[in-house]
């Protein structure tokens, strides 16, 4: 048994079924999976996401302290703006990737993956420097992902219309529900227009069945974590434990673009030295030809001769076909290449194509 | 029988515990999977048989296709032995037949029996239904 959200209760009585994710006990899919996510292509999906951790990072040497720790540089951020970057081993590979949200001057939120937030609790706590407070705010904080082009139209049912517009892509501010504080960004992990919704455990039941109730005329319908899964595959986003990993640097997972902070961060070298020199392996785009569905692990060939492994793979709801993302040495294939996927010893045809396979729509 | 989604039983056939069924008329047994199997597996988006395996012969649990669902692949077994007479190609095509019909245009071989006393060893309709309820 894993730990259970503050909607835990909801799922199983919308005949969620349970997983264990990340020591959680969480909704792998409602009804079909396919269709949950069509929704969020099409209309509206609605994803309990409490499972992910939440960090608060204060005090005057907060700025130094991320500093010393990400790739990316800090003054890309403004008051009420987040982005993504992850956090380096000295060798450059990656701890976890997370999300940043800069409150205030030395004010910042940070979100991270349920599965690494105890490995990245301990690393951000075992590198403080200076004035600089750390605190886990998982355990009270649920999280309510709304996702879809309809996400906007429902949201403003329920909060100030000019609020919901106020907040661009990647910005994020706060206002009340039930008088408690709600913080609301404009961001996601679908490749759809979206909010991201963070609230104080106790009004988690009462948000999810309000969004539910004002979004039905949209077509919104709560989506469980197999469809978020598929949702981030088609529009390429990595997933910690797949494209990401303590044996992977940035720049090998198509993460150079986040590699942009001159500061003396833990793995600068590498990851820095890596994007100057280049790398031997990269994530590629891989779409079947063949029939079959590719899967994490299975072996990539080009001409008889192994060049890396999928990462993450699966059936694409969208393209009605098999995608998968792979680990490559790179050099050996360019896109519209014709590669081969080792599917139960079997070699399925497969193309290398451009990224990603769904651009952002929003 | 029941009714309920995903565990709709079909009165008259066999059943074994990997959740297949077997429809006996005379020599030949009709198999697939029940529609429990079907909405443990999810939307089904892929499967395939066995190489050659029409024409040839195969003995009870031997892996005879292999489903994939948006989440996972599953193996699916002979639930009897026998020479298998026909594979449904219309599945291969269309998997989701599977979700939609599994008792009907989702079947998934029919086998001419070599060993009919393996019948008694499957669960009758009442016995599976008990089954999958224990199972919850």
């Amino acid at each position: 048994m894993g730990i259970k959200t503050p909607l835990y209760d909801e799922h199983v009585k919308a005949g969620g079924r349970i997983v264990e994710f990340g020591g959680y006990d969480m909704p792998v899919q409602y009804s079909s999976a396919i269709e949950e996510h069509k929704a969020v292509r099409n209309n509206a999906g609605l994803f309990d996401v409490s499972h992910m951790g939440e960090f608060s990072v204060k005090g005057k040497d907060s700025k130094v302290f991320l500093s010393g720790l990400i790739p990316t540089s800090l003054s890309k951020l403004e008051k009420n703006k987040g982005m993504y970057s992850c956090l380096c081993k000295e060798d450059g590979g990656i701890i976890d990737d997370i999300f940043i949200f800069m409150i205030a001057e030395n004010d910042y939120f940070l979100v991270v993956n349920a599965g690494t937030k105890d490995k990245d609790f301990s690393w951000l706590n075992n590198h403080l420097t200076g004035d600089v407070v750390l605190e886990d705010l998982t355990d009270e904080t649920a999280k309510i992902d709304i996702q879809g082009p309809e996400s906007e139209k429902i949201i403003k049912k329920i909060f100030e219309s000019a609020f919901v517009s106020s907040l661009e892509r990647f910005y994020f501010d706060y206002t009340t529900y039930n008088g408690k504080k709600i913080m609301i960004s404009n961001t996601g992990y679908t490749g759809e227009a979206g909010y991201e919704l963070y609230i104080d455990k106790s009004e988690a039941v009462s948000l999810w069945n309000t969004l539910l109730e004002k979004g039905k005329g949209e077509g919104l319908i709560p989506c469980g974590l197999a469809s978020r899964d598929s949702l981030r595959l088609e529009a390429c986003y990595s997933l910690y434990g797949h494209e990401l990993t303590e044996e992977i640097n940035p720049v090998e997972a198509g993460l150079s673009w986040l590699v942009s902070s001159d500061a003396d961060y833990i793995g600068c070298r590498s990851v820095r030295g890596m994007k100057e020199k280049g790398s031997d392996r990269r994530i590629y785009c891989v779409s079947m030809v063949g029939k079959g569905i590719p899967r994490e692990g299975c072996k990539v060939e080009k001409n008889g001769n192994e060049i890396g492994y999928l990462t993450s793979g699966g059936f694409s709801p969208v393209f009605s076909k098999g995608i998968a993302l792979g680990m490559l040495k790179k050099g050996i294939v360019k896109t519209g290449d014709s590669v081969d996927i080792v599917i139960r010893n079997k070699k399925v045809e497969a193309e290398i194509v451009k990224r990603p396979f769904y651009s952002f729509n929003g | 029988m029941g009714e309920v989604k995903g565990k709709k039983i079909e009165s008259g056939l066999k059943y074994t515990e990997n959740h297949e069924w077997v429809k006996v008329e005379g020599d030949t047994a009709t198999c697939g999977i029940s529609d429990y199997a079907q909405n443990s597996l999810g939307d089904i988006v892929f499967m395939e048989y066995t190489d050659d395996i029409e024409g040839e012969k195969v003995a009870k649990g031997d892996v005879i296709a292999v489903v994939e669902s948006s989440k996972a692949a599953s193996d699916v077994y002979s639930p009897v032995s026998g020479e298998v007479l026909e594979v449904n190609s219309d599945v291969e095509d269309s998997p989701e037949t599977i979700n939609s019909d599994p008792y009907g245009n989702g079947w998934l071989l029919k086998i001419k029996l070599s060993a009919p006393e393996e019948l008694e060893k499957l669960i009758s309709a009442e016995d599976y239904e008990k089954l999958i309820n224990s199972g919850e």
